[in-house]
C-alpha cells in the first residue's frame, strides 16, 4: 500500500480541527482562517500533482487499501475522477477564501472550517472511489458535513427546520442506496466495481436487477435533488450560509450525479436507463422552472434554478453517448463557477443590507456595482445567453439529445432555458432599477468578497469565449467512462 | 439458512422503520432512520453467511457492516443534536409544527 504525496490531502478536515482548537486556545483566530485557506489550495495543488502522475497520459492510478480486490477496499483514480474532483476543490478553495471575509462575524469559526473540508474531502473521496464500500463511507462524511452545515446558525428556526429535513431526506436516501449495495453484495459477492462489471454488466434482467436499478435512482437520485426527491433543497440551500450555499449547489448536488453515473455505467448497459433518465430530465428541469418564477426570497429562486440545471445535466446522461455526458461535465464544471458567482454574489448583498428579498433590494445594484455586475454575468450564464460558459455546455447538451432522436427533450431544453429567463431578468430589473424613497441602506462588500465574485465572473466569460480548454477536459473524462470502461475494469483486475 | 427467514426479517424491519418514518415525532422519524439502517446491515450480514468459505463468513461483508454502523451512529449523533436545537426553537419535537419553510 503506497500513499501518494498528494492523497495526504485526504487528512485536511482532522488536520483543521486539531490546529483550530489550538488557535482557539491561543486566541489566534486568524491562524485558523489563514490555516483553512492554505489546506484548500493544498488540495488544488494536490490534484495537479495526481494529474502529472501519469493520470494525463491516460493512466489509471489504483491505491489498495487493506488487501488485494475483490476484498479490500481502493482508490481508483481515472481522468473522471480527477475531473469532479478539480472541480470539487477549486470551488471549495474559492468558498474558503470568501468566507474569511463573510463568516467574519460569527462564532464557532473552527467548526465552520473543519466541517467545509469535510465536505470537500468526502466529495473527492466520492470521486475517487473504486469500490462501494469506499464510495459509502465517503458519501456519509459529505452528507454529514453537509447537515451540519446547513442547521450552523442554530440560534434561528429557519437553518435548524431546514437542516433537520435535510438530514431526514438524505439519510433515507443513505439507508436505501444501503439496501441496494447489500443486494449488489448478494448477487456479485463483493464490491469493487471491477469485479461488479464483469459479474453484473451485461448479465439478464431479473426482479433483483430492477430492485437494484431503483435503489440506486432513489439513493443518488436524493441528494441529487432530481424531481420528486428534491423537496429539501430548497429549504436547505437558502438556509444555509451564502459561501455553504454556494459550495451545495456548485458542486455536492453533482457529487451525487457523478456517482449515479459512475455506479450506472458500471453495472447496466445504457440502453436500460436512457429513457428513464430522459422522463426524470424532463420533469426535473421543467418543475424546476415554474417553481422558480415565484420565488421574492433570492437564494430560494436559486435553489429551484438549481433542481432545473440538473435536469439539463441528465439530458447528457439519457443519451448515453460520450459526446452527450462530455456537455453533461462541461455543464458541472460551468455551473459551479455560474452557480458559485450567483450565490456568492447574493450573499454578499445579504450581508451588506440584511435582506433578500427582491422587492425590498430595488435599486440596490446602483450602490454595490461590482456586485451587481457578477451577478449579471452568472445569470447571463445560467440562462444560456451566447458568449458565457452556460451557452457552450447547453448547446452540447440540447445538440446531443437531438443526435439520439430525442428532439422532444432537446425542445423542451431550450424553452426552459426561454422560460428561466423571465426570473433572472427579474431580478436583474429590480437590482438596476430606480431605489424607491425607502429604499435600503447599503455599500459596496469588503474587497476581498468582491474579488472572488469578480474573479468566477470573468470565469464564465473567459471559458463562454475559449470554450477549448476545458472542453478537452471534459472530453478526456467522458471518454474514460465510456471508451476506456474496459481499461478502468482491467486497472484492478 | 432459509432465505425466507432472512431475508423476510430484514423486509419486516425496513417495514417497521417506514412506519416510524411516517410519524410525526422527531426522535420516533430518526430511530425509523436506523431501522432501516439496521434492516440494511442485516441483509449484508445475511449474504455474508451465505458466501461463507472454509468455515468463516466473508470478512467483506462484515467489515462493511462495521464501518455503517459507525456511520449511522454519526447521522443519529447529528440528528438528536438537530432536535435538541428544534426543541429550543420550536418546544416540540412534534415534526408537523416545522412548516415555516414552504414554497
Amino acid at each position: 500500500m503506497v500513499i501518494p504525496t498528494a492523497l495526504y490531502y485526504m487528512f485536511a478536515p482532522m488536520i483543521m480541527g486539531v490546529i483550530g482548537l489550538l488557535a482557539d486556545k491561543m486566541k489566534t483566530p486568524k491562524l485558523r482562517d489563514g490555516v483553512a485557506i492554505l489546506l484548500s489550495l493544498w488540495g488544488v495543488v494536490s490534484m495537479w500533482m495526481l494529474y502529472n502522475m501519469g493520470i494525463n497520459a491516460g493512466e489509471i492510478l489504483v491505491i489498495n487499501i487493506g488487501g488485494n480486490p475483490p476484498l479490500g477496499a481502493c482508490l481508483e483514480i481515472d481522468m473522471m475522477s480527477l475531473y469532479f474532483a478539480a472541480t470539487a476543490v477549486i470551488t471549495s478553495f474559492l468558498v474558503t477564501v470568501y468566507s474569511f471575509s463573510y463568516m467574519d462575524h460569527d462564532t464557532r469559526l473552527t467548526e465552520y472550517y473543519a466541517l467545509l473540508s469535510a465536505i470537500t474531502v468526502g466529495m473527492t473521496g466520492v470521486a475517487f472511489a473504486g469500490d462501494l464500500f469506499t464510495l459509502f463511507i465517503f458519501w456519509e462524511m459529505m452528507g454529514i458535513a453537509s447537515y451540519s452545515l446547513v442547521s450552523f446558525r442554530k440560534d434561528r428556526p429557519g437553518p435548524i427546520e431546514a437542516g433537520f429535513k435535510y438530514m431526514i431526506m438524505g439519510s433515507v436516501g443513505s439507508v436505501i442506496l444501503l439496501f441496494g449495495m447489500a443486494f449488489i453484495y448478494g448477487m456479485a459477492g463483493s464490491l469493487n466495481f471491477a469485479v461488479l462489471a464483469n459479474t453484473i454488466r451485461g448479465a439478464a434482467l431479473t426482479p433483483w436487477t430492477i430492485i437494484i436499478f431503483s435503489t440506486l435512482i432513489v439513493g443518488f437520485g436524493v441528494k441529487s435533488a432530481i424531481v420528486p426527491m428534491h423537496t429539501w433543497l430548497p429549504d436547505a440551500h437558502p438556509e444555509a450560509p451564502s459561501p455553504i450555499s454556494a459550495l451545495l449547489s456548485g458542486i455536492v448536488i453533482e457529487t451525487g450525479l457523478y456517482a449515479m453515473i459512475r455506479v450506472l455505467f458500471i453495472l447496466y448497459e445504457p440502453a436500460l436507463f436512457q429513457l428513464p433518465m430522459a422522463i426524470l430530465a424532463f420533469a426535473t428541469m421543467t418543475l424546476g422552472n415554474l417553481l422558480a418564477l415565484r420565488q421574492d426570497d433570492l437564494k430560494r429562486m436559486l435553489a429551484y434554478s438549481s433542481i432545473a440545471q440538473m435536469g439539463y445535466m441528465l439530458i447528457g446522461l439519457s443519451t448515453g453517448l460520450a459526446y452527450g455526458l462530455m456537455g453533461t461535465f462541461l455543464h458541472v464544471f460551468n455551473h459551479a463557477f455560474m452557480k458559485g458567482t450567483a450565490f456568492l454574489a447574493v450573499g454578499s448583498i445579504d450581508h451588506m443590507t440584511g435582506t433578500r428579498d427582491i422587492n425590498e433590494l430595488r435599486g440596490v445594484g446602483r450602490k454595490m456595482p461590482f456586485t451587481t455586475f457578477s451577478i449579471l454575468i452568472s445569470f447571463l450564464g445560467l440562462a444560456g445567453v451566447p458568449g458565457t460558459s452556460g451557452f457552450i455546455s447547453k448547446f452540447v447538451l440540447f445538440s446531443s439529445a437531438i443526435g439520439v432522436g430525442y428532439v422532444l427533450l432537446a425542445v423542451f431544453g431550450i424553452l426552459n432555458s426561454t422560460l428561466s429567463v423571465a426570473y433572472y431578468a427579474r431580478v436583474i430589473m429590480a437590482l438596476m432599477g430606480d431605489a424607491p424613497e425607502n429604499a435600503v441602506e447599503a455599500k459596496e462588500a469588503p474587497p476581498l468578497m468582491i474579488t472572488v465574485t469578480l474573479l468566477m465572473a470573468l470565469v464564465i466569460l473567459v471559458f463562454g469565449i475559449f470554450p477549448e480548454s476545458v472542453t478537452s477536459y471534459a472530453t478526456l473524462a467522458s471518454n474514460a467512462l465510456i471508451e476506456e470502461l474496459s481499461d478502468y475494469i482491467g486497472a484492478i483486475l | 439458512m432459509d432465505p425466507t427467514i432472512w431475508l423476510g426479517t430484514a423486509f419486516a424491519l425496513f417495514s417497521i422503520g417506514i412506519y416510524c418514518i411516517s410519524k410525526s415525532n422527531m426522535i420516533r422519524i430518526l430511530l425509523g432512520i436506523e431501522m432501516i439502517l439496521n434492516a440494511a446491515n442485516f441483509t449484508f450480514i445475511y449474504f455474508a453467511a451465505q458466501r461463507a468459505a472454509a468455515g468463516y463468513v466473508d470478512p467483506l461483508g462484515q467489515s462493511f457492516v462495521f464501518m455503517s454502523i459507525v456511520a449511522g451512529g454519526c447521522v443519529v449523533a447529528v440528528g438528536l443534536a438537530l432536535i435538541v436545537n428544534a426543541y429550543k426553537q420550536f418546544e416540540t419535537t412534534d415534526a408537523r409544527e416545522l412548516r415555516r419553510l414552504k414554497w
